[in-house]
């Protein structure tokens, strides 16, 4: 909130500085027709009225608390009832000839209900109490002339310009706001993951270590030290998606990194369409629940990620028994669905090529091909 | 007996390295909590292999203006040719760990290794070998790619045998399933890896120097 009042401050000092100015109008102004009112006493009446008011007003703009729509909407009132006073105050000459016609009593004053509707409520505010106090005026002039048309049409207009610009400031603070959120979240986030990866991190993986060269429990506390180890590193090296819906292949694959899963990245990012990750990753998953299940137990994986500017390589291999051509081809013509012919549809509707290298005692390499649509050549 | 020196910021993995690496028959002969305070100690210590964190100034109060990892690295390097230096690292800051393999470094292991890896390694990096893990060599190979990349000419360039051999350690295969699937010496293997790692850094220097001279560093 506190960045919102910032942003909407000045153009409030704006309002209260308008108003006071205008104030000192419509006494100079009152001060100089006064000889020609019907009702002098009440003119002075209505001028104390404007300064008293003008100060109650221009108080009540200044604190962010006090700038509501009743105080608003009061001020239209009152500087309604005081140019309607006009009727009384004003010789029937001054206020309907066109010769020697004097201003309302508010004279310019009165747009000061509209100028705050308009900051306050936006441009629909601003215009409609332009609008309600042009209209009064038409109707205590008793005649509709190009003189009223200009001071109806800048009354309006005032406010609903007004309206516009503070609308659109608001929502220029809204979105920094929104920028600054994501930015201290980001930082906080970096911060969390620093800490924890210099302290929990590093007694994970030093009782990993030093607990792998045991036996019985203390080995199993190793092994479970080192699932938590991973999973937190994973967890803070993950990036939220970039830019135009592309995404990190080679930040999400690193995800995938386990004791018995060994991931190679490059230095730098390796973006692709969001959905192309998203369904990269499954095929890399498949592989590597594949390898988990069928590779015994002592299997280990490696997903390898290379970026050849107009192709994406991606590499994955385990160290298990590999797969019999032969149970392959039973497994797709007995209609299960099996992990190639998976792996193999998913690549296929990316549009990108699979290798299978196996065989009984080889261990098991995929190798995975998308090519790279231009983003130029499709602009 | 192998003197090495372990730069951690990290109290425990600093204590636990060296009791693991003394207990191995390692001389330990210096810890330092960061870069400023390894190249302080480096001169009295002369270590052979430097294990060396790349982040610092977390775990323990560290100095400000401690020179980064590959700095450091670099520095070493310049100032002790003998001394090895092999990048230790629990970090998924995948670009320091190129940059301090850039910088001179012979080898990166994550701290996730296990003690014999560990051991491995410093021993075969005190040999002059470089202790290629597979995330290294997947790094190593990207930044050929992205060196590719560049409408540049004078990058340096893989040849078609290395791409082939850091794709296969990129993949977990082992120095001898690369010889025997590539039919060649182990040896070779061994040179091939080097001989990558060597042109990047060569390349980094030239760099370096570039900027020196178009920047009006050098003298």
């Amino acid at each position: 909130m506190p960045a919102a009042t910032d942003i909407m401050t000045p153009l409030w000092r704006g309002v209260v500085v308008l108003r006071i100015i205008t104030a000192v109008f419509a006494v100079g102004a009152i001060i100089v027709h006064h000889g020609g009112f019907d009702r002098p006493d009440l003119g002075w009446a209505a001028l104390a009225a404007i300064v008293i008011w003008t100060v109650l007003t221009c108080l009540a703009y200044s604190d962010d608390r006090t700038r509501c729509s009743h105080v608003i909407v009061a001020d239209l009132l009152v500087t309604l009832a005081l140019t309607a006073c006009s009727a009384f105050v004003l010789s029937p000459q001054q206020l309907t000839e066109v010769a020697q016609r004097a201003p309302l009593l508010p004279t310019i004053w009165a747009c000061g209900p509209v100028v705050a509707a308009g900051v306050h409520a936006g441009r629909l505010a601003g215009a409609l109490f332009g609008a309600i106090t042009a209209a009064l005026e038409i109707w205590l002039r008793g005649a509709f002339t190009t003189d009223l048309a200009c001071d109806a049409l800048l009354l309006i207009g005032t406010g609903f310009v007004l309206g516009m610009a503070a609308t659109a400031a608001r929502q220029a603070t809204e979105q920094l706001r929104r920028a600054a959120r994501v930015e201290a979240a980001t930082a906080e986030r970096e911060r969390l993951a620093r800490s924890i990866h210099d302290s929990v991190v590093q007694v994970l993986a030093r009782v990993r270590s030093r607990g792998g060269q045991l036996d019985g429990e203390a080995a199993e506390l190793a092994r479970l030290a080192g699932e938590q180890e991973f999973a937190l590193r994973s967890l803070f090296s993950a990036q939220p998606p970039g830019a135009a819906g592309e995404q990190d292949l080679a930040d999400a694959i690193q995800l995938l990194a386990s004791p018995r899963v060994e991931v190679s990245i490059p230095a730098t990012p390796v973006l692709l369409p969001a959905s192309d990750v998203d369904e990269l990753i499954a095929v890399v998953r498949e592989a590597l629940s594949n390898t988990a299940r069928h590779g015994g137990p002592g299997a280990k994986s490696w997903v390898l990620v290379e970026d050849l500017d107009t192709e994406v390589m991606l590499t994955v291999r385990d160290n298990g028994p590999g797969i019999n051509t032969e149970q392959l081809v039973d497994a797709a013509s007995g209609g299960r669905m099996g992990v190639s012919r998976s792996i193999r549809g998913r690549v296929a509707d990316l549009g990108g090529t699979v290798t299978l290298d196996t065989g009984p005692g080889r261990g098991t390499q995929w190798e995975v091909r998308l090519g790279r649509v231009r983003q130029g050549a499709l602009r | 007996m192998i003197r090495v020196m372990v730069v951690d910021d990290h109290p425990i993995w600093r204590a636990g390295v060296a009791r693991d690496l003394g207990e191995r028959g390692f001389d330990v002969v210096a810890t330092a909590v960061d870069g400023a305070a390894a190249l302080r100690i480096i001169p009295a210590a002369r270590p052979d292999v430097v294990l060396m964190d790349l982040h610092f100034g977390s775990g323990e109060p560290a100095g400000l203006s401690s020179p980064s990892g590959a700095e450091t690295t670099g520095r070493i390097i310049d100032g002790w040719p003998d001394t090895r230096v092999l990048v230790l690292s629990a970090s998924g800051a995948h670009a320091d760990v190129l940059a301090a393999v850039q910088a001179g470094a012979s080898g990166y292991l994550v701290k996730s290794a296990s003690v014999e890896e560990l051991v491995d390694a410093v021993r075969r990096t005190a040999e002059g070998d470089a202790v290629f893990t597979p995330g290294l060599a997947g790094l190593v190979l990207g930044e050929y790619r992205r060196m590719a990349r560049q409408p540049r000419s004078d990058v340096p360039t893989l040849t078609e045998r290395e791409t082939e051999v850091l794709r296969q350690v990129a993949t977990g295969r082992t120095a001898r399933q690369i010889a025997d699937a590539l039919v060649i010496s182990h040896r070779t293997v061994e040179n091939h890896v080097q001989s990558a790692l060597r042109k990047l850094q060569l390349h980094n220097r030239v760099e370096l120097a570039r900027y020196a001279i178009e920047h009006g560093l050098a003298e």
